[in-house]
């Protein structure tokens, strides 16, 4: 463990804790394809391939043509491993996978059209068109609807993971009901309503929400933590996902 | 087709939801730091400071991190911006931390140094400590590595400036501490300021404060830290402000952080090999290994490269700078085109000598060739030094980018020499008439002249380019 408190994704003595998120364990086997950076690949990729999905529907393609490219890009990605790229880009697994994107559009779809490959995992779901048509219509770029359906896809997953632990507990009606209050500020949802509704005294309610709040702050960051390089790029790309849903 | 509502909270339009929640509100708890609202630990509202500090106009928020909060302000009577740094609330609940404050806050007050940010007060606010400093209007050396704004020659340009600090600091017994691009800052002008001396101290931020969760910002982010720093905080010198320079050198010029078994900056960009020596030896892990003074990395830096023009930020480039690097290199395309010109025209003039003159054939035969390479390779230096220079100035952008690169200059003077030489062959083995015997006088001046001239030129325009 001598050398770990160099690496990235370690935490330094104080903390004891050694992190190893998806995204690191693809970054820290660089060039070497092993099994375990190929399965965490896949797993990204399973979460979050609606926003590539997106953004090539958003640059004019047909449906038909969008669900090929897009399964086709993933194949060639988990079996290639875009090794090279992968290497240079020590950063985030958004920006890797839109630039790989953009490199594989530019320059490969045309070669890859011809011998379909097709792969052995399934990533672009069939319904991926019914869920793009239910996207705004308004103008946004290609690039800025992929920022946008990417936080989404995070918060959609991360909800999934809070409602799935809440539910192993036994206590998935609680999440329901207390779900509001990861949005809303105290004043504008009453405690004793919430609690009148699942049977718990207000004071109750009060603590079981500062709980909730606490899992999804740790939720929120794990999942990020997931598709970047390292701890302190949890912030920065929480405040990138937050500007681009603002704009 | 889809009804956009307005999220209540923050009074976006939601257009999307993460399951009918609103997606800007999520992402904004994400951010918190603690569930609860207000209070200690979050970023205070400008209304609470202005509040706090009467006598100031709170004009914006800068940043916030670990070491506190800054606020960009205005001093109404002085008329001057000033910089609002609020230390984090938790800070001055420890009762022996008042003690500690006014001793290192006398300490920090007392730095004068051109490249450091000053401290102009400091005190307390109803509760909250405070420092007033130096306003920077600029940006920080992250920001800068973000927008891809630094080359290694402006690396090279900014370094010693910090040695400069540091090594003013050191002497007045201050060490940092916290050595990281964000706390060193490039103003408008160009002008290199170092931050945040001293506070790691005295906030006592040891390696206990830094956790995945729960902290606002990347805690001192540990990469820059000495490994003294790291397994015995409290007893560090000021050695570990070296280490932390060596890291931030490192990635100043290769754009990434020196990890695990890292490769030395020659062998990922275009700089000289004797910076390698400097970076690692700044980074030794073992102290009494490590330069021991900061001055000696800055003379270390000095005699791998003598830096012409005087750094600038990529903020902006004054017409004043532009025209100052503009005439020398000017002056140095107009140099080449006039060797390379007169080489050619030279040796022209001597084939044609050759031609009309009544020397033997063989004679007539090697005047023709002399004259001929003399011509390619005086127009060779010369193109090629033109168009180099050309290329320089329209980029002239990027102010530091100096005149050719290292084999350019090779290329450049042994286009010089060999036409000269081949020149002068082509005279020896022409005829020994009175025409051969001037031709060779003169041409024996324009050799020398060129080189001695191209010799001159490299010193002072010799480069470190960077791999963009």
């Amino acid at each position: 463990m001598a050398d770990t408190g160099q690496r990235r994704d370690s935490v330094p003595p104080g903390a004891r804790q050694f992190v190893t998120t998806r995204w690191t364990i693809v970054l820290t086997a660089g060039r070497s394809d092993t099994m375990q950076a190929r399965v965490a690949l896949e797993e990204l990729c399973q979460t979050y391939w609606y926003p590539l999905y997106a953004y090539v529907r958003r640059q004019g393609h047909s449906p038909e043509d969008a669900q090929d490219l897009t399964q086709e890009f993933f194949a060639k990605l988990i079996a290639k491993h875009y090794l090279g790229d992968v290497d240079r880009s020590k950063g985030k697994f958004r920006s890797f996978l839109l630039a790989s994107l953009k490199h594989f559009l530019a320059n490969e779809w045309d070669k890859a059209r011809a011998q379909k490959r097709g792969g052995s995992q399934t990533i672009v779901s069939l319904d991926a068109e019914t869920r793009y048509s239910l996207e705004p219509a308004d103008e946004v770029s290609a690039d800025k609807i992929f920022e946008r359906r990417w936080a989404l896809t995070l918060l959609d997953e991360v909800l999934k993971q809070l409602r799935e632990k809440y539910a192993a507990d036994g206590k998935g009606k609680l999440f329901e009901q207390l779900k509001v209050t990861l949005t809303g500020e105290r004043s504008t949802i009453p405690y004793a309503e919430i609690g009148a509704r699942i049977g718990m005294t207000e004071g109750a309610v009060e603590v079981a929400v500062h709980r909730l709040r606490q899992h999804y702050r740790k939720a929120v960051r794990a999942e990020i933590a997931e598709t970047v390089a390292g701890p302190e790029e949890v912030e920065e790309e929480l405040r990138y996902l937050f500007a681009a849903l603002s704009l | 087709m889809t009804t956009t509502r307005q999220c209540p909270q923050c009074g976006a339009e939601m257009a999307e939801t993460a399951e009918g929640l609103c997606p800007a509100c999520l992402l904004k708890r994400g951010m918190a730091t603690k569930t609860g609202s207000g209070s200690s630990g979050n970023v205070p509202v400008l209304e609470e400071i202005a509040k706090r500090f009467p006598q100031l106009e709170i004009l914006e928020l800068l940043g916030a991190g670990g070491m506190g909060v800054v606020y960009k302000a205005r001093q109404p009577q002085l008329d001057r911006l000033v910089a609002l740094k609020v230390l984090p609330a938790e800070a001055g609940r420890d009762p022996a931390f008042a003690e500690r404050f006014t001793r290192e806050a006398r300490a920090l007050a007392k730095l004068s140094h051109p490249n450091i940010v000053g401290v102009y007060d400091f005190g307390q606010a109803e509760g909250l400590y405070y420092f007033l400093m130096e306003f920077v209007d600029g940006a920080n050396l992250r920001q800068m590595e973000r927008a891809g704004k630094l080359t290694a020659a402006q690396a090279l340009a900014i370094v010693p400036k910090i040695c400069d600090a540091l090594q003013y600091a050191h002497d007045e017994g201050v060490v940092h501490r916290d050595i990281k691009p964000e706390n060193i800052l490039v103003d408008k002008k160009g002008r290199v300021k170092i931050a945040d001396f001293g506070l790691a101290k005295l906030l006592g931020k040891a390696q206990a404060d830094f956790t995945l969760t729960g902290t606002q910002q990347a805690m001192g982010t540990p990469h820059y830290m000495a490994p003294e720093q790291m397994e015995k905080p409290l007893s560090v010198d000021h050695r570990a402000d070296i280490y932390s320079l060596g890291v931030v050198f490192y990635e100043m010029l290769t754009g990434e952080l020196p990890l695990g078994r890292f490769q030395p900056p020659s062998a990922k960009v275009h700089v000289d090999v004797r910076l390698d020596e400097v970076v690692l030896r700044s980074m030794e892990r073992d102290v009494e290994r490590r330069y021991q003074h900061v001055s000696e990395v800055k003379t270390a830096i000095e005699r791998v490269s003598v830096v012409g023009a005087i750094p600038q930020g990529q903020i902006s480039s004054t017409p004043e700078t532009v025209a100052r690097d503009l005439l020398p290199k000017l002056m140095v395309t107009a140099m080449a085109v006039l060797m390379g010109g007169l080489t050619m025209a030279v040796g022209v003039a001597l084939a044609v000598f050759a031609i009309l003159s009544e020397s033997p054939q063989s004679g007539q035969f090697w005047g023709w060739m002399g004259g001929a390479f003399g011509c390619l390779f005086g127009g060779g230096g010369a193109l090629i030094g033109a168009i180099n220079s050309y290329r320089q100035i329209a980029g002239a952008g990027d102010l530091m980018t100096e005149i050719g690169s290292n084999w350019l200059d090779r290329v450049l003077g042994g286009y010089a020499l060999l036409g000269g030489a081949s020149v002068v062959a082509g005279v020896v083995w022409s005829s020994l008439g009175s025409a051969g015997r001037y031709s060779m006088l003169l041409f024996g001046v324009i050799v020398v002249g060129q080189s001695a001239l191209f010799w001159a030129l490299r010193r002072p325009y010799r480069v470190n380019q960077s791999k963009e």
